[in-house]
């Protein structure tokens, strides 16, 4: 796995690095969504999340769930159009599992993409993700994950 | 440094309803470039109670008793703990372009935001300052509870600042832990919270508090916040939201039921004296929400007290002792015949009922 500042950054995923959001298409066609590393140290220790509802429709870079750290409220926005399908019961009991394994048990939502073809163009993948990620910690001023 | 350009907001007095209207509306115009920089101002004329984005109304309010006595209940945008409001608190909020504060750590934005808000406070004669990690403080008592929402580069940071103090009102309004000692409560929240008009011995106009956090936001911020009005969108955006934020919908959304925070009391005895522990758990996260001390029992600095009920908010049931310990690594304290290990032992043993009393008991000591 690549690290960009101390925050890991998985080379195969597919990142909105704006949003600090990544994307996986998984083999039944499904996709799911969740917070980058960077986005959680940001955050610090997430406390409550709220995702939007089983089978409601959320559009490409709107909020698909929100989050509450050190009375913080922020949406976690969608890199990709869909119909969400699954909600992340183990992060409902306890939200810190996105800190503590964003990419694996910390998922966000599941969605059924409405044109993952389409939408994913714009998200940036590889070494391009971890240079995006690097322009946007330097623009930042991010020390580095913890 | 260049200095930007930002508009001052003076509300007046807005209904809880019309308040969460407004947040939300801003901040979205803020999002989307319809709305500059702004520092706001508002007050509340009448009783309400205020949960945070993520909070459940049955858990922390008395829903009954609002009901009864006609208080409004609402649900913040922003994050953060439930709030008794009335013509005591005074209201400011921060709409910012998160970028331009160059600093992206969410917490390192509410300590800038606290920091200056306690700089604006002591230009009113009150050694305010920050108290992490989202409070300001004037002498280890809370003067000034915030919370903030983001959407994008888009910030709102709020501040609600006591003038004055009914603290039998708002042990009334809110689910407190210490709630059924009435009394004590009543000295607790006293020793625990505090107001401009209890440490001036007078209360300030809104207009001389909002000028002195007007200064020291401007100060810091490197922001001129001119006086304006809300712009024809914005109200036209805050009429929209308004018939969402008044309903059900949005005001009960996440609610989940009080028997999952439940309230749990214990006595503690030992050679230092009584520790009396209340503190409330969110049996679903297995975390403490709030806990307080009181009894009879020597402490300096007294503010300990207050700071240790901090560091245990939001801590993992599993994880008290620890918290506990390290709290008192770093503190500098002196206590007569008491020992770290003693409030240990009366958190754990408060606990108890909900984790199978895993501690061993040792004779004498413990209630």
């Amino acid at each position: 796995m690549a690290v960009v500042r101390g925050c890991n950054i998985p080379e195969d995923l597919s990142y909105n690095v704006e949003n600090n959001v990544w994307a996986r298409r998984e083999a039944d066609g499904t996709v799911t969504v969740g917070l980058t590393a960077y986005a959680c140290s940001l955050a610090g220790e997430i406390v409550a999340y709220t995702p939007k509802k089983i089978s409601k429709e959320v559009a490409k870079d709107k909020s698909c769930a929100t989050v509450e750290s050190g009375k913080w409220v922020g949406p976690v926005k969608i890199p990709v159009t869909g119909e969400v399908t699954q909600t992340n019961e183990a992060v409902s009991a306890k939200p810190g599992l996105i800190n503590k394994d964003p990419y694996g048990e910390g998922w966000i939502v599941r969605i059924k993409p409405n044109d993952w073809n389409g939408d994913s163009v714009s998200l940036k993948t590889g070494q391009d993700a971890l240079q995006a990620f690097e322009a946007k910690m330097q623009s930042e001023g991010f020390k580095g994950c913890h | 440094m260049n200095r930007c350009a930002g508009r001052r907001l003076d509300l007046g007095v807005l209904s809880p309803e019309t308040y969460v209207a407004t947040d939300r509306a801003l901040l979205e115009c803020r999002e989307q470039g319809l709305a500059p920089d702004t520092l706001l101002f508002l007050e509340f004329a009448r009783p309400g109670a205020l949960v945070g984005f993520h909070q459940s109304i049955s858990q922390e309010i008395q829903v009954a008793y609002c009901r009864g006595h006609g208080i409004p209940v609402q649900r913040r945008v922003t994050g953060g703990g439930a709030l008794y409001v009335d013509d005591g608190v005074f209201g400011w909020e921060l709409y910012l372009d998160r970028a331009a504060l160059g600093r992206a750590d969410l917490g390192d934005v509410a300590k800038l935001l606290c920091t200056l808000a306690a700089e604006g406070l002591r230009e009113l004669g009150v050694p305010a300052c920050y108290r992490p990690r989202n409070d300001i403080e004037v002498d280890g008592r809370k003067i000034c509870g915030t919370g903030g929402v983001y959407d994008g580069d888009a910030l709102l940071y709020h501040g609600s600042l006591l003038l004055d103090f009914d603290v039998e009102r708002m042990l009334d309004v809110l689910r407190i832990p210490a709630q059924k000692w009435r009394d004590k409560a009543i000295v607790a929240a006293r020793e625990r919270v505090t107001s401009l008009r209890s440490l001036l011995g007078t209360r300030p106009t809104a207009k001389a508090v909002s000028d002195a956090l007007a200064r020291a936001f401007s100060r810091g911020l490197h922001t001129d916040f001119a006086p304006g009005v809300l712009s024809q969108a914005e109200q036209a955006w805050r009429e929209r939201t308004r018939l969402e934020i008044a309903s059900d919908d949005w005001i009960y959304q996440h609610d989940r039921p009080e028997t999952e925070t439940p309230v749990l009391e214990g006595l503690y005895r030992c050679a230092g004296g009584l520790l009396r522990t209340a503190l409330s758990v969110d049996a679903r996260t297995g975390r403490i929400r709030q806990i307080w001390f009181t009894g009879d029992f020597f402490v300096h600095p007294k503010r300990l007290v207050a700071d240790l009920e901090a560091a245990l908010r939001d801590v993992a049931v599993a994880d008290v002792r620890l918290a506990i310990e390290r709290f008192f690594g770093q503190y500098p304290v002196e206590m007569l015949l008491l020992s770290r290990e003693d409030f240990c032992r009366a958190v754990e043993d408060t606990l108890a009922p909900i984790i199978g009393g895993t501690r061993v008991a040792v004779p004498g000591v413990g209630a």
